[in-house]
Formats: C-alpha cells, structure tokens, sequence
C-alpha cells in the first residue's frame, strides 16, 4: 500500500513539474531574461522566489529552465531506449555475426566514461543544447542495447516465436509484433530510469558549462548562484529552488523507475502480496 | 514419378501410390557439435499421399521431430541438410524464404506441442487465431477476427467471443491445445504437421483432443503426426513409419504395423506397451553421434544375426507391400 503512495506521489511531483514547464508562459509571463527587479532581492510577493545578480525573476528561470531540463531528459532517454531497443531486438534476434560485431564495439566504448567523452566530444562541435541532448541518447543507447539484446535472446528462443515462423510471418513481424510486445515493460523501465540519468546528467553538464551559458535552465542556474557567491553570502533563495528542482524530480523519476521495475520484474525487491 | 528412383535411397515406393503432396527422399540432418557431426536423420524417405493420415513414430531423439521441422524449414542454422522434400513445384529445402513463408501456415501447417509458451503471453487469443488469416493477407483483420472466434467455437469454447479477449494464461493446458489447433487449421491447410499435440495432457483431455483433431482432419485434408505414443498414431493414422536412431525403420499400414510388427523394435515397441504387460527394450538407443557400423538396433535385438553387426540393412519390401529395415526380410 505504502508503495503505492510513494508512486502516485512521484507521478504528481513529475506531472507538477511538467505542468509548470507547459505553462511556464502562463506562470512568469516576463520571461526568464527581463530584469524585473533590485538585484538580489530576498523572495516576496512580487518575486516569489527573490531575484538573481542582475535583477532577473528566479521563479521565472525555474519555470523556464524546467522547459530545458525536462526535455534534454527525455529527448535523450527516448533517443537512447529508441536505439538500444531496436538495435537490441535485431541483433539478438538474428544472432550471428551482427551480433558479434556489435557487441565487439560495445565492449571497446563501455568503458569509456560517458562524462568524460561527452567533454572530449563537445568541444569539437558548437553544442546546442539540442546536439548534446541527442548525442547523449547516442551515447546512452550503447548501454541499453546489452541489455535489451540479452531480454530479446530470452524471448526469442521460445516457442511462440517459432510457432509464428510455423505460420509463415516474416522477420520484421516476428520482431515487431511478437518480441516487441513481449520486451515492452522493460522498455518502459529502462526508459524512466534513463531519463533520470539523463536529466541528472544533463543539469551537470550545463553547470560546467557545457552549451551556451546563456540559456536557463536549472544546471546554468545552480552555477550562477555558485559563481556569484549565493553560498558564501548566504542567499539562499538564489541557489535552493534550482537544487530542489532537481532533487525533486530526479528523486520522483528513480521511484517511478523502481515502482515499475517492481511491477514488471517480480524477483526484484519485496514482492506484491 | 521419376524422382522416386534417387539412388540414395534404395527404397522403392510403393508402386500404387497416387499423387505425392509431400515427398521426402534422402533427407539427412546433421548437427556439428563438438564431439563430431551428430545425424538426427539419415537418409529418410517418406512420401505423403493427399488426404493420407500418416504417423511418424520413435522415442526422444529417434529424429522425428527434426525430420518435421524440416518440412516447414524451421531447423537452425548449424543443421547440415541434404536430399530433398518435394512439396508442389518446390523443393522445401532450396525455396527461398519468401516462398517457404507463403507457404508455411498456409498450405503446411503446424500444431506445436503445447510446452506452456508456445503462444505469445502478451497477445490476446483471439488476435493470435487470426494471425495466420492476417499474415497471408487472406482476409481483413475484422474478418479475420470473426473466423478466428468461428474457428474457436468449432473446437469446442463455449464462449469464443469473450474466450478471444482473453490471454493464453487464462487457459488450461487441454484449451490451449485446442488454441494450438485453431491456429493451424484457420487457413485450411492442405497438410497439418502435428508435433506431439498430446504431449502432457491428461489422458481424459488427450481423448479428446485426439478426437478433436480426427473430425478437424476428415473433412480438412492431411496430416502428418509426430509422436511417440502408439496409442495415438494407432487412432489417427491410417499408415505408420517407425524411426530408430534417425532411420526409418518400418513403414506400413497402421493396422497391420501395430498388430503384425515385423522389426524387432516395432516389436520391442508394442511389448513395452502396459497393455502388453510393460517389457521395456533393454539397453538404450545409440548416441546420433557415434553410430554403429552395423544394424543401428543390432546391440538391443534379441534376434541379431552374424551379419546384423558390420553390415547396414536396407528398407526391404516385403511380400506384403511393407517396409522393414532388417535382414531377416531381405
């Protein structure tokens, strides 16, 4: 029961957070870059939640910047589930030296620290926020795809799929129909937890500044405060709403995750009764 | 009738025998392993007349179900396949993918065995009966559906429109048999493949599903029956072929087969049946990989002769019309 509530609890928070981001033009019809106010305003009624060094509104960044960091969450969750599951489903499916070779490559890019790369790669490139979310999902996807190959080659080498051989489908509609449908929930797992991996990851890299530092979003906004000393001197309002943000929803997404893998997958954790 | 005379073979067909549907002559499996080739199937010839009823009989590893699954083209990729299986205008073996998938399902069907997963858990049973009908572009998908759920009550589902929204956990083991069923016969099939469709069933479900596939066949064509219960081929069958250690070893009318045994282990066969006071055979088959030179049954037959052990008997012909691989015919 109490497991029931941490989900729906998640699900509010992460509908809440989307909610803002959809009506982000409704909630600080501002914007996120007019100077609104005095600098550094402690939070009231006029700035809920006070304003930054130059005067900007910091509810009204939050609200914007949830727009930035939700999206390079899943753009680059479904980008990488995407991949890792098609690629999944076909080599272990088809086995062989496809298989072999992929696999192969991805033993050779696993170790390879994906914060680490992501650097080495974004200089090369003038990195919109849009580039690194999608090269990300590119990245990401590497992972992925062992996993799903290893579900597919469970649910391949079953009867059912020769049975459907038997009754004369074709490759493509074994895979689609048949082994897709039967692999879904782990898709759907893999992609919840993947957007908080993202979405964690994504708020790092903006904080290191790795696009545009002028676009908002809760990464720029936590480095912000943190360069401009929102620690040292105390102002909280600067540097707690962007945190929380990202605990918040990174929490809710880490238990939607589990709350699903729970569901799908019953040897993990304390089972339904 | 040419392609009867192969060479490989030495068998004869018998001379009588109307048109072939299916026609397999010289057909050898051969799995590489790691302690040398593995032959599931050595040179099996086997003809399947239309409207015949034929039963392929042997223990676990006798070859049967490889020599089914070649039919339908389904063995995997380290199987070494020679001979041929004539089915129409094309050799199974060589067609094209495209072909074998027009054919399979369609005009060669398959009743799986019922092994728990056999359909998919996750598609509703009523979408899986129409799949056939929908893969080969038979009808619509609602008409499809619609001949599912007819095909569904036919075999037996009191409620076969609420039975359809429902998934294969649902059901027990006896209906999901009859699913099986369903889904093969939904295209009228000209030939049915049955791999052990009774196997772990109870005898009372066994009855009736035997009896099931008997009325679907009389009116629905051929069949071809996989299976290692006697009792079963003796129901359905109107000819019998007995397998030992990927041989054929005896073929003949099912009646005659099963009452007048003339190999040993035909005879072996029937006296280990507990109608026949339960006489197992002694000793066990022989490894596919590593096969006597001789008579492959030579070690457990009580009535080898001298030659039985370094020479390979043939499929004789006997007197009757019948087939036996024993020198005691020759």
């Amino acid at each position: 029961m109490s497991r029931k509530i941490v989900l729906w609890g998640s699900v509010a928070i992460l509908g809440i957070f989307i909610a803002i981001a959809l009506a982000a033009p409704l909630l600080a019809p501002t914007g996120p870059y007019a100077i609104t106010g005095k600098p550094l305003q402690a939070p009231d009624a006029d700035h809920l939640f006070g304003t930054n060094e130059v005067g900007q509104d910091i509810f009204a960044q939050l609200v914007y910047g949830a727009r930035i960091t939700l999206l390079f969450g899943f753009c680059s969750a479904l980008l990488a589930v995407v991949i890792s599951t098609s690629v999944g489903i076909i080599i272990g499916y088809y086995g062989g030296i496809v298989d072999e070779i992929v696999c192969r490559a991805i033993d050779v890019v696993m170790p390879i620290p994906m914060f680490v790369l992501l650097i080495v790669l974004t200089t090369f490139f003038s990195p919109g926020v849009l580039q690194v979310s999608l090269l990300m999902g590119l990245l990401g996807s590497v992972h992925g795809i062992r996993i799903m190959r290893s579900q597919v080659l469970s649910v391949a080498r079953t009867s059912f799929v020769e049975g459907a051989k038997a009754i004369g489908a074709s490759d493509f509609h074994i895979m689609f129909r048949h082994i897709l449908p039967n692999v879904m929930p782990l898709v759907m797992v893999k992609f919840v937890t993947t957007s908080q991996h993202m979405l964690v990851m994504g708020v790092g890299l903006s904080f290191i500044g790795m696009w545009d530092t002028s676009t908002v979003d809760w990464g720029t906004m936590i480095q912000n405060a943190y360069s401009g000393g929102g620690v040292a001197l105390g102002l909280w309002w600067w540097i707690l709403p962007p945190g929380i943000a990202v605990v918040g929803i990174s929490l809710a997404l880490a238990l939607i995750g589990y709350s699903f893998e729970e569901k799908f997958n019953p040897r993990v954790g304390v089972n339904r009764i | 009738m040419t392609e009867t005379k192969d060479g490989v073979a030495g068998v004869q067909e018998q001379p009588q025998s109307p048109r072939a549907l299916l026609h397999i002559a010289g057909l050898k499996v051969t799995f590489s392993s790691r302690s040398g080739p593995v032959r599931a199937v050595d040179r099996v010839d086997l003809a399947i007349r239309e409207g015949e009823r034929i039963g392929l009989i042997g223990e676990s590893g006798s070859g049967k179900t490889v020599t089914g699954m070649a039919i339908l083209g389904l063995l995997p990729v380290n199987a070494k396949i020679r001979g041929t299986i004539r089915y129409g205008d094309h050799d199974l073996l060589t067609a094209p993918d495209r072909t074998l998938q027009q054919i399979r399902g369609n005009e060669i069907a398959m009743i799986s065995q019922n092994s728990g997963n056999s359909l998919n858990p996750v598609m509703k049973i009523g979408d899986q009966v129409a799949e056939p009908l929908v893969i080969h572009r038979i009808c619509s998908v609602p008409d499809a559906r619609r001949e599912a759920i007819r095909v569904l009550s036919e075999l037996g589902f009191d409620d076969p429109e609420q039975a359809a929204t429902r998934y294969p956990h649902e059901f027990s083991g006896g209906m999901r048999e009859r699913i099986l069923i369903a889904l093969a016969l939904i295209c009228h099939p000209r030939l049915i493949i049955a791999d052990e469709p009774t196997a772990g069933l109870d005898a009372g479900t066994k009855s009736h599903i035997l009896r099931l596939i008997k009325t679907q066949i009389a009116h629905n064509g051929t069949l071809f029956l996989i299976t290692h219960d006697l009792g079963a081929a003796s129901f359905l069958c109107d000819r019998i072929a007995v397998m030992y250690a990927g041989e054929v070893v005896e073929c003949g009318p099912a009646k005659e087969v099963l009452s007048l045994p003339l190999h040993p282990y035909t005879q072996g066969l029937i006296a280990s049946l507990p109608s026949a006071g339960l006489h197992p055979i002694p000793g066990m088959s022989p490894s596919p990989a590593s096969l006597p030179r001789g008579c492959r049954f030579c070690e457990r037959c009580p009535a080898a002769l001298d030659r039985c052990d370094c020479d390979h008997p043939d499929l004789f012909l006997t007197e009757c019309g019948r087939q036996v691989r024993c020198f005691h015919y020759d």
